[in-house]
Protein backbone atom coordinates (compact mmCIF):
# COMPACT_ATOMS: atom_id res chain seq x y z
CA UNK A 1 0.00 0.00 0.00
CA UNK A 2 1.67 3.49 -1.15
CA UNK A 3 -1.71 5.06 0.89
CA UNK A 4 -2.35 5.57 4.05
CA UNK A 5 -5.74 6.53 4.16
CA UNK A 6 -8.92 5.75 1.97
CA UNK A 7 -11.43 8.02 1.05
CA UNK A 8 -14.73 5.46 1.28
CA UNK A 9 -18.24 5.98 -0.35
CA UNK A 10 -21.44 3.95 -0.68
CA UNK A 11 -23.08 4.67 -4.24
CA UNK A 12 -26.94 4.77 -2.94
CA UNK A 13 -28.07 4.43 -6.33
CA UNK A 14 -26.57 1.39 -7.02
CA UNK A 15 -26.96 -0.09 -3.20
CA UNK A 16 -29.56 -2.72 -2.77
CA UNK A 17 -28.90 -2.86 0.75
CA UNK A 18 -27.65 -6.14 1.15
CA UNK A 19 -26.35 -4.85 4.44
CA UNK A 20 -22.88 -7.19 3.81
CA UNK A 21 -20.53 -4.11 4.36
CA UNK A 22 -21.91 -3.32 7.84
CA UNK A 23 -21.83 -7.06 8.70
CA UNK A 24 -18.16 -8.30 7.41
CA UNK A 25 -16.29 -5.16 8.62
CA UNK A 26 -18.74 -3.52 11.90
CA UNK A 27 -15.66 -1.05 12.76
CA UNK A 28 -15.38 0.64 9.29
CA UNK A 29 -19.37 0.38 8.15
CA UNK A 30 -22.54 1.15 9.74
CA UNK A 31 -26.27 0.67 8.36
CA UNK A 32 -28.50 3.28 8.68
CA UNK A 33 -32.30 2.66 10.32
CA UNK A 34 -33.56 2.07 6.28
CA UNK A 35 -30.68 -0.64 6.34
CA UNK A 36 -28.29 1.87 3.98
CA UNK A 37 -24.96 0.84 4.93
CA UNK A 38 -21.86 3.49 4.51
CA UNK A 39 -18.25 3.77 5.77
CA UNK A 40 -18.22 5.17 9.78
CA UNK A 41 -15.83 7.52 8.84
CA UNK A 42 -15.02 10.28 5.26
CA UNK A 43 -11.93 8.47 5.38
CA UNK A 44 -10.67 5.07 6.79
CA UNK A 45 -7.29 3.97 7.22
CA UNK A 46 -5.87 1.75 3.97
CA UNK A 47 -6.37 -1.69 4.77
CA UNK A 48 -6.75 -4.98 2.84
CA UNK A 49 -9.76 -5.43 5.30
CA UNK A 50 -11.46 -2.71 3.52
CA UNK A 51 -10.57 -3.65 0.00
CA UNK A 52 -11.93 -6.40 0.74
CA UNK A 53 -15.38 -5.34 1.38
CA UNK A 54 -15.68 -3.11 -1.63
CA UNK A 55 -14.27 -6.14 -3.71
CA UNK A 56 -17.23 -8.65 -1.99
CA UNK A 57 -19.75 -6.22 -2.63
CA UNK A 58 -22.42 -8.04 -4.40
CA UNK A 59 -23.02 -4.99 -6.35
CA UNK A 60 -20.28 -3.21 -6.40
CA UNK A 61 -21.52 -0.21 -5.08
CA UNK A 62 -18.78 0.92 -2.95
CA UNK A 63 -15.82 3.05 -4.37
CA UNK A 64 -12.50 3.83 -2.75
CA UNK A 65 -9.90 6.80 -3.63
CA UNK A 66 -6.76 7.85 -2.20
CA UNK A 67 -7.68 10.32 0.31
CA UNK A 68 -4.07 12.22 -0.62
CA UNK A 69 -4.30 11.83 -4.08
CA UNK A 70 -7.50 11.35 -5.46
CA UNK A 71 -6.37 8.25 -7.25
CA UNK A 72 -9.31 5.66 -7.65
CA UNK A 73 -8.29 2.61 -6.15
CA UNK A 74 -11.58 0.46 -6.67
CA UNK A 75 -13.45 -0.51 -8.63
CA UNK A 76 -9.48 -0.57 -10.23
CA UNK A 77 -8.98 2.60 -12.96
CA UNK A 78 -9.43 1.35 -16.64
CA UNK A 79 -12.42 -1.41 -15.90
CA UNK B 1 -49.52 -19.76 23.40
CA UNK B 2 -53.00 -18.80 23.43
CA UNK B 3 -53.96 -16.91 20.63
CA UNK B 4 -55.71 -19.43 18.19
CA UNK B 5 -54.25 -17.88 14.45
CA UNK B 6 -57.36 -17.75 11.75
CA UNK B 7 -54.37 -18.20 9.30
CA UNK B 8 -53.01 -21.36 9.02
CA UNK B 9 -49.83 -21.90 7.11
CA UNK B 10 -48.22 -24.90 6.85
CA UNK B 11 -45.05 -24.54 4.92
CA UNK B 12 -44.59 -28.35 4.44
CA UNK B 13 -48.28 -28.67 2.19
CA UNK B 14 -47.53 -29.36 -1.63
CA UNK B 15 -50.97 -27.92 -2.65
CA UNK B 16 -49.10 -24.56 -1.66
CA UNK B 17 -46.57 -24.97 -4.49
CA UNK B 18 -48.92 -23.03 -6.56
CA UNK B 19 -49.48 -20.21 -5.60
CA UNK B 20 -48.95 -19.03 -1.97
CA UNK B 21 -48.81 -15.59 -2.32
CA UNK B 22 -52.77 -15.31 -1.51
CA UNK B 23 -52.23 -16.75 1.97
CA UNK B 24 -48.45 -14.61 2.25
CA UNK B 25 -50.81 -11.62 2.01
CA UNK B 26 -52.94 -12.76 4.91
CA UNK B 27 -50.64 -13.46 7.12
CA UNK B 28 -48.61 -9.93 6.70
CA UNK B 29 -52.27 -8.33 7.06
CA UNK B 30 -53.63 -10.87 9.70
CA UNK B 31 -50.45 -12.26 11.08
CA UNK B 32 -47.48 -10.47 10.62
CA UNK B 33 -46.44 -12.41 13.86
CA UNK B 34 -47.66 -16.25 12.48
CA UNK B 35 -47.30 -18.77 15.19
CA UNK B 36 -47.45 -22.72 14.11
CA UNK B 37 -48.59 -25.36 16.71
CA UNK B 38 -48.27 -28.45 14.84
CA UNK B 39 -44.92 -27.86 13.51
CA UNK B 40 -44.16 -25.76 16.53
CA UNK B 41 -42.18 -22.72 15.15
CA UNK B 42 -43.31 -18.60 14.75
CA UNK B 43 -42.87 -16.87 11.05
CA UNK B 44 -42.83 -13.37 10.14
CA UNK B 45 -43.74 -11.62 6.58
CA UNK B 46 -43.45 -8.40 6.42
CA UNK B 47 -40.15 -6.50 4.80
CA UNK B 48 -39.10 -4.07 7.31
CA UNK B 49 -39.53 -7.23 9.93
CA UNK B 50 -37.97 -9.58 7.39
CA UNK B 51 -35.12 -7.39 6.52
CA UNK B 52 -34.49 -6.25 10.35
CA UNK B 53 -34.55 -10.06 11.51
CA UNK B 54 -32.02 -11.41 8.66
CA UNK B 55 -29.60 -8.59 9.40
CA UNK B 56 -29.84 -9.71 13.31
CA UNK B 57 -27.46 -11.89 14.07
CA UNK B 58 -27.29 -11.94 17.94
CA UNK B 59 -30.93 -12.41 18.32
CA UNK B 60 -31.86 -15.10 15.03
CA UNK B 61 -28.62 -17.20 15.26
CA UNK B 62 -27.94 -19.53 12.21
CA UNK B 63 -26.13 -21.99 14.51
CA UNK B 64 -28.42 -24.66 14.12
CA UNK B 65 -28.75 -24.13 10.46
CA UNK B 66 -31.30 -22.45 8.11
CA UNK B 67 -34.15 -24.92 8.02
CA UNK B 68 -36.82 -25.56 10.20
CA UNK B 69 -36.86 -29.26 10.69
CA UNK B 70 -32.89 -29.23 10.66
CA UNK B 71 -33.19 -25.63 13.38
CA UNK B 72 -35.52 -28.45 15.30
CA UNK B 73 -33.70 -31.45 14.90
CA UNK B 74 -30.76 -29.77 17.36
CA UNK B 75 -27.84 -31.44 15.67
CA UNK B 76 -24.35 -30.41 16.20
CA UNK B 77 -23.04 -28.76 12.71
CA UNK B 78 -19.71 -29.55 11.64
CA UNK B 79 -17.48 -26.09 11.67
CA UNK B 80 -17.14 -24.58 8.00
CA UNK B 81 -20.67 -25.18 6.75
CA UNK B 82 -20.82 -21.02 6.58
CA UNK B 83 -24.70 -21.15 6.51
CA UNK B 84 -25.32 -23.32 9.90
CA UNK B 85 -22.86 -20.68 11.53
CA UNK B 86 -22.87 -17.12 13.73
CA UNK B 87 -20.31 -14.51 13.86
CA UNK B 88 -17.36 -14.81 14.45
CA UNK B 89 -16.47 -18.27 13.04
CA UNK B 90 -19.06 -17.78 10.30
CA UNK B 91 -16.98 -14.65 8.97
CA UNK B 92 -13.44 -16.30 8.90
CA UNK B 93 -14.68 -19.16 6.95
CA UNK B 94 -16.97 -16.90 4.81
CA UNK B 95 -13.72 -14.79 4.07
CA UNK B 96 -12.00 -17.72 2.74
CA UNK B 97 -14.88 -18.03 0.21
CA UNK B 98 -15.61 -14.48 -0.77
CA UNK B 99 -12.21 -13.41 -2.40
CA UNK B 100 -13.37 -16.21 -4.79
CA UNK B 101 -17.28 -15.31 -5.37
CA UNK B 102 -16.68 -10.85 -5.82
CA UNK B 103 -18.36 -9.97 -8.97
CA UNK B 104 -15.32 -9.35 -10.85
CA UNK B 105 -14.16 -13.25 -10.10
CA UNK B 106 -17.29 -14.34 -11.09
CA UNK B 107 -17.70 -12.13 -14.87
CA UNK B 108 -14.52 -14.14 -15.26
CA UNK B 109 -16.08 -17.28 -15.61
CA UNK B 110 -18.29 -15.43 -18.11
CA UNK B 111 -17.35 -16.98 -21.26
CA UNK B 112 -17.05 -20.90 -19.84
CA UNK B 113 -20.90 -20.73 -18.78
CA UNK B 114 -22.13 -19.01 -22.03
CA UNK B 115 -20.12 -21.69 -23.90
CA UNK B 116 -21.51 -24.33 -21.54
CA UNK B 117 -24.74 -23.13 -22.04
CA UNK B 118 -24.84 -23.05 -25.90
CA UNK B 119 -23.89 -26.44 -26.00
CA UNK B 120 -26.73 -27.36 -23.88
CA UNK B 121 -29.12 -25.68 -26.03
CA UNK B 122 -27.44 -26.85 -29.02
CA UNK B 123 -29.50 -30.35 -29.23
CA UNK B 124 -33.36 -28.36 -28.36
CA UNK B 125 -32.38 -25.37 -31.14
CA UNK B 126 -35.34 -25.61 -33.75
CA UNK B 127 -37.56 -27.55 -31.65
CA UNK B 128 -40.79 -27.29 -31.57
CA UNK B 129 -41.46 -28.13 -27.86
CA UNK B 130 -38.57 -28.96 -25.04
CA UNK B 131 -38.26 -29.31 -21.53
CA UNK B 132 -36.13 -26.04 -20.24
CA UNK B 133 -35.50 -27.20 -16.78
CA UNK B 134 -34.15 -30.55 -18.30
CA UNK B 135 -32.42 -28.92 -21.45
CA UNK B 136 -30.49 -25.68 -19.02
CA UNK B 137 -32.06 -25.93 -15.31
CA UNK B 138 -31.19 -28.94 -14.30
CA UNK B 139 -27.59 -29.16 -15.20
CA UNK B 140 -25.81 -25.87 -16.17
CA UNK B 141 -25.37 -24.87 -12.03
CA UNK B 142 -23.94 -27.75 -11.08
CA UNK B 143 -21.50 -27.64 -14.52
CA UNK B 144 -20.70 -23.55 -13.42
CA UNK B 145 -20.08 -24.93 -9.58
CA UNK B 146 -18.27 -27.78 -11.12
CA UNK B 147 -15.73 -25.24 -13.58
CA UNK B 148 -15.67 -23.30 -9.98
CA UNK B 149 -14.51 -26.28 -7.78
CA UNK B 150 -12.20 -27.67 -10.89
CA UNK B 151 -13.83 -31.33 -11.41
CA UNK B 152 -13.68 -32.80 -14.13
CA UNK B 153 -17.18 -32.57 -16.66
CA UNK B 154 -17.22 -36.10 -16.33
CA UNK B 155 -18.04 -36.36 -12.59
CA UNK B 156 -20.06 -33.62 -12.77
CA UNK B 157 -23.99 -35.48 -13.55
CA UNK B 158 -22.77 -37.67 -10.18
CA UNK B 159 -22.09 -34.82 -7.73
CA UNK B 160 -25.36 -32.98 -8.78
CA UNK B 161 -27.93 -36.27 -8.83
CA UNK B 162 -26.41 -36.61 -4.95
CA UNK B 163 -27.10 -33.08 -3.99
CA UNK B 164 -30.53 -33.27 -5.64
CA UNK B 165 -31.35 -36.42 -3.46
CA UNK B 166 -30.10 -34.83 -0.36
CA UNK B 167 -32.56 -31.34 -0.54
CA UNK B 168 -35.11 -32.95 -2.59
CA UNK B 169 -38.41 -33.63 -0.36
CA UNK B 170 -41.30 -35.65 -1.80
CA UNK B 171 -45.37 -34.47 -1.27
CA UNK B 172 -44.04 -32.62 2.14
CA UNK B 173 -41.76 -34.48 3.05
CA UNK B 174 -38.65 -33.27 5.46
CA UNK B 175 -34.91 -33.38 4.95
CA UNK B 176 -33.08 -35.59 6.58
CA UNK B 177 -30.26 -34.30 8.75
CA UNK B 178 -27.72 -36.75 8.01
CA UNK B 179 -27.90 -36.86 4.20
CA UNK B 180 -27.66 -32.88 4.66
CA UNK B 181 -24.10 -33.14 5.93
CA UNK B 182 -22.67 -35.91 3.63
CA UNK B 183 -19.64 -35.15 1.84
CA UNK B 184 -19.18 -38.13 0.08
CA UNK B 185 -19.15 -36.91 -3.77
CA UNK B 186 -16.07 -34.59 -3.06
CA UNK B 187 -14.46 -37.32 -1.45
CA UNK B 188 -12.77 -39.19 -3.74
CA UNK B 189 -12.29 -36.05 -5.88
CA UNK B 190 -10.28 -34.36 -2.99
CA UNK B 191 -7.63 -36.99 -2.91
CA UNK B 192 -6.75 -36.40 -6.60
CA UNK B 193 -6.69 -32.89 -6.37
CA UNK B 194 -4.03 -32.83 -4.50
CA UNK B 195 -2.13 -34.41 -6.41
CA UNK B 196 -2.76 -31.92 -9.34
CA UNK B 197 -3.51 -28.47 -7.82
CA UNK B 198 -5.05 -25.93 -10.16
CA UNK B 199 -6.02 -22.70 -9.84
CA UNK B 200 -9.38 -23.88 -8.85
CA UNK B 201 -11.72 -23.35 -5.56
CA UNK B 202 -10.51 -26.24 -4.25
CA UNK B 203 -6.93 -26.15 -4.22
CA UNK B 204 -7.64 -22.47 -3.23
CA UNK B 205 -8.98 -23.79 0.17
CA UNK B 206 -6.38 -26.98 0.33
CA UNK B 207 -3.87 -24.26 0.20
CA UNK B 208 -5.20 -21.17 2.43
CA UNK B 209 -3.79 -20.04 5.19
CA UNK B 210 -5.78 -18.34 7.85
CA UNK B 211 -6.01 -17.69 11.43
CA UNK B 212 -8.69 -19.47 13.04
CA UNK B 213 -11.12 -18.42 16.05
CA UNK B 214 -8.57 -20.05 18.41
CA UNK B 215 -5.97 -17.81 16.83
CA UNK B 216 -3.73 -20.36 15.10
CA UNK B 217 -2.53 -19.68 11.45
CA UNK B 218 -3.30 -23.01 9.74
CA UNK B 219 -4.76 -23.97 6.83
CA UNK B 220 -8.26 -26.47 6.38
CA UNK B 221 -8.56 -29.93 7.04
CA UNK B 222 -9.52 -32.12 4.66
CA UNK B 223 -13.05 -32.31 6.49
CA UNK B 224 -13.56 -29.08 6.22
CA UNK B 225 -12.78 -28.01 2.59
CA UNK B 226 -15.19 -31.57 2.29
CA UNK B 227 -17.95 -29.15 3.95
CA UNK B 228 -16.95 -25.74 2.15
CA UNK B 229 -17.35 -28.01 -1.21
CA UNK B 230 -20.87 -29.23 -0.04
CA UNK B 231 -21.70 -26.34 1.00
CA UNK B 232 -21.17 -24.49 -2.48
CA UNK B 233 -22.26 -27.35 -4.70
CA UNK B 234 -25.55 -27.36 -2.33
CA UNK B 235 -27.00 -24.02 -1.73
CA UNK B 236 -25.85 -22.66 -5.58
CA UNK B 237 -27.25 -25.90 -7.25
CA UNK B 238 -31.40 -26.33 -7.35
CA UNK B 239 -31.38 -22.87 -6.56
CA UNK B 240 -30.15 -21.04 -9.65
CA UNK B 241 -31.65 -23.92 -11.56
CA UNK B 242 -34.89 -22.83 -10.18
CA UNK B 243 -34.10 -19.04 -10.98
CA UNK B 244 -33.60 -20.68 -14.75
CA UNK B 245 -36.78 -22.43 -14.59
CA UNK B 246 -38.84 -19.48 -13.20
CA UNK B 247 -36.92 -17.06 -16.44
CA UNK B 248 -39.11 -19.56 -18.71
CA UNK B 249 -42.47 -19.52 -16.38
CA UNK B 250 -42.82 -15.85 -16.31
CA UNK B 251 -41.67 -14.93 -19.61
CA UNK B 252 -44.99 -16.91 -21.00
CA UNK B 253 -46.71 -15.75 -18.79
CA UNK B 254 -45.64 -12.26 -19.66
CA UNK B 255 -44.94 -12.01 -23.62
CA UNK B 256 -44.38 -8.18 -23.63
CA UNK B 257 -41.90 -8.58 -21.00
CA UNK B 258 -40.13 -11.19 -23.41
CA UNK B 259 -40.59 -9.25 -26.50
CA UNK B 260 -38.87 -6.00 -24.57
CA UNK B 261 -36.13 -8.56 -23.45
CA UNK B 262 -35.62 -9.72 -26.57
CA UNK B 263 -35.61 -6.59 -28.60
CA UNK B 264 -33.17 -4.98 -26.04
CA UNK B 265 -31.00 -7.49 -24.32
CA UNK B 266 -30.05 -4.72 -21.93
CA UNK B 267 -32.74 -4.75 -19.89
CA UNK B 268 -32.00 -8.24 -18.95
CA UNK B 269 -30.18 -7.71 -15.58
CA UNK B 270 -32.84 -6.14 -14.20
CA UNK B 271 -35.38 -8.21 -15.48
CA UNK B 272 -33.48 -10.89 -13.32
CA UNK B 273 -33.74 -8.74 -10.01
CA UNK B 274 -37.62 -8.63 -11.00
CA UNK B 275 -37.55 -12.40 -11.24
CA UNK B 276 -35.57 -12.97 -8.07
CA UNK B 277 -38.02 -10.57 -6.41
CA UNK B 278 -41.28 -12.04 -7.69
CA UNK B 279 -40.71 -16.07 -7.35
CA UNK B 280 -37.44 -16.24 -5.26
CA UNK B 281 -36.60 -19.66 -5.69
CA UNK B 282 -35.72 -20.19 -1.53
CA UNK B 283 -39.04 -18.64 -0.47
CA UNK B 284 -38.04 -18.45 3.62
CA UNK B 285 -35.17 -19.09 5.81
CA UNK B 286 -35.31 -20.60 9.46
CA UNK B 287 -33.36 -19.20 12.39
CA UNK B 288 -33.08 -19.87 15.94
CA UNK B 289 -34.03 -17.41 18.42
CA UNK B 290 -31.60 -16.56 21.05
CA UNK B 291 -33.06 -14.84 23.18
CA UNK B 292 -36.72 -13.42 24.56
CA UNK B 293 -37.72 -11.02 21.83
CA UNK B 294 -41.33 -8.93 22.32
CA UNK B 295 -42.61 -8.60 18.34
CA UNK B 296 -46.44 -7.10 17.82
CA UNK B 297 -46.88 -6.95 22.15
CA UNK B 298 -46.32 -10.76 22.04
CA UNK B 299 -43.07 -12.58 23.15
CA UNK B 300 -41.15 -14.99 21.22
CA UNK B 301 -38.89 -17.11 23.61
CA UNK B 302 -35.52 -18.18 23.21
CA UNK B 303 -35.58 -21.63 21.88
CA UNK B 304 -37.64 -21.05 19.48
CA UNK B 305 -37.76 -21.35 15.69
CA UNK B 306 -38.94 -18.51 13.33
CA UNK B 307 -39.05 -18.80 9.58
CA UNK B 308 -38.31 -15.27 7.75
CA UNK B 309 -40.65 -15.32 4.73
CA UNK B 310 -38.63 -13.53 2.08
CA UNK B 311 -41.57 -14.25 -0.60
CA UNK B 312 -43.97 -12.33 1.26
CA UNK B 313 -41.80 -9.64 2.00
CA UNK B 314 -40.84 -9.31 -1.31
CA UNK B 315 -44.80 -8.17 -2.03
CA UNK B 316 -45.04 -6.33 0.89
CA UNK B 317 -47.10 -3.35 -0.65
CA UNK B 318 -45.53 -1.04 2.20
CA UNK B 319 -42.24 -1.43 0.66
CA UNK B 320 -43.29 -1.49 -3.41
CA UNK B 321 -45.78 -0.03 -5.30
CA UNK B 322 -48.57 -2.78 -6.60
CA UNK B 323 -46.39 -5.54 -5.57
CA UNK B 324 -48.17 -8.45 -7.42
CA UNK B 325 -47.35 -6.75 -10.90
CA UNK B 326 -44.64 -7.97 -12.11
CA UNK B 327 -42.36 -5.32 -13.64
CA UNK B 328 -38.64 -5.59 -15.38
CA UNK B 329 -38.46 -1.84 -15.05
CA UNK B 330 -38.90 -1.49 -11.20
CA UNK B 331 -36.16 -0.47 -9.51
CA UNK B 332 -35.94 -3.35 -7.03
CA UNK B 333 -34.32 -4.75 -3.76
CA UNK B 334 -35.33 -8.09 -2.97
CA UNK B 335 -34.66 -10.36 -0.13
CA UNK B 336 -34.03 -13.66 -2.02
CA UNK B 337 -30.63 -13.51 -1.60
CA UNK B 338 -31.11 -12.22 1.98
CA UNK B 339 -29.24 -9.67 4.31
CA UNK B 340 -26.15 -9.15 6.03
CA UNK B 341 -23.21 -11.34 7.09
CA UNK B 342 -25.32 -14.07 5.57
CA UNK B 343 -26.30 -12.63 2.56
CA UNK B 344 -25.97 -14.99 -0.77
CA UNK B 345 -22.02 -15.87 -1.13
CA UNK B 346 -22.87 -17.04 -4.92
CA UNK B 347 -25.55 -13.95 -5.60
CA UNK B 348 -23.16 -12.59 -8.39
CA UNK B 349 -22.69 -16.32 -9.79
CA UNK B 350 -26.55 -16.91 -9.90
CA UNK B 351 -26.98 -12.89 -11.80
CA UNK B 352 -24.37 -14.12 -14.25
CA UNK B 353 -26.36 -17.69 -14.23
CA UNK B 354 -29.29 -15.84 -15.14
CA UNK B 355 -28.57 -13.07 -17.13
CA UNK B 356 -26.45 -15.91 -19.60
CA UNK B 357 -29.42 -18.22 -19.58
CA UNK B 358 -31.59 -15.66 -20.41
CA UNK B 359 -29.74 -14.22 -23.70
CA UNK B 360 -29.17 -17.17 -24.85
CA UNK B 361 -32.44 -18.88 -24.50
CA UNK B 362 -34.05 -15.23 -25.98
CA UNK B 363 -31.53 -15.13 -29.01
CA UNK B 364 -32.76 -18.76 -30.06
CA UNK B 365 -36.68 -18.44 -29.08
CA UNK B 366 -37.79 -14.89 -29.40
CA UNK B 367 -41.00 -16.40 -28.29
CA UNK B 368 -42.99 -19.53 -26.64
CA UNK B 369 -45.59 -20.66 -24.05
CA UNK B 370 -45.58 -23.52 -21.65
CA UNK B 371 -47.55 -26.11 -22.01
CA UNK B 372 -49.23 -25.20 -18.61
CA UNK B 373 -50.81 -29.05 -18.61
CA UNK B 374 -47.52 -30.93 -18.58
CA UNK B 375 -45.46 -28.26 -16.22
CA UNK B 376 -44.23 -29.52 -12.72
CA UNK B 377 -44.30 -27.15 -10.29
CA UNK B 378 -42.41 -28.43 -6.53
CA UNK B 379 -41.91 -27.17 -3.75
CA UNK B 380 -39.45 -28.69 -0.95
CA UNK B 381 -38.90 -27.34 2.39
CA UNK B 382 -36.30 -24.79 0.84
CA UNK B 383 -37.00 -24.62 -2.72
CA UNK B 384 -39.59 -23.57 -4.68
CA UNK B 385 -39.69 -23.85 -8.71
CA UNK B 386 -40.52 -26.22 -11.75
CA UNK B 387 -39.63 -29.63 -11.79
CA UNK B 388 -40.77 -29.63 -15.36
CA UNK B 389 -41.56 -26.91 -17.79
CA UNK B 390 -41.95 -27.76 -21.34
CA UNK B 391 -41.47 -24.81 -23.48
CA UNK B 392 -43.86 -25.04 -26.95
CA UNK B 393 -41.95 -22.79 -29.31
CA UNK B 394 -43.39 -19.82 -31.27
CA UNK B 395 -42.55 -19.96 -35.09
CA UNK B 396 -40.85 -23.76 -35.08
CA UNK B 397 -41.47 -24.84 -38.43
Amino acid sequence: MTTEWWNVTVDTRMCVRTGLCAASAPEHFELDANGQGHARSATLPASEEVLEVAESCPIEAIGIRDADTGEQVFPPPGS
Amino acid sequence: MTTVDTVYWDPYDPALARDPYPLYARMREEAPLYYNEQHKFYAVSRHADVQRGLADWQTYSSSRGDILEIIQADIELPPGTLIFEDPPVHDIHRKLLARVFTPRRIATLEPRVRAYCRRALEPVTGAERFDLVEAVGAEMPMRVIGMLLGIPEADQPAIRDLTDETLGTEGGGKINHEDILSTDAFKDYIEWRKRHPSDDLMTELMTAEFEDENGITRTLTDDEVLTYCSVVAGAGNETTGRLIGWFGALMARYPQARRELAADPTLIPNAIEEILRFEPTGPFTGRYVTKDVELYDRTVPAGSAVLFIQAAANRDPRRFDDPDRFDIHRVTQHMSFGVGAHYCLGAALARLEGRIAAEEILERFPGWDVDWDHAELAQTSTVRGWKTLPLVVEGAR
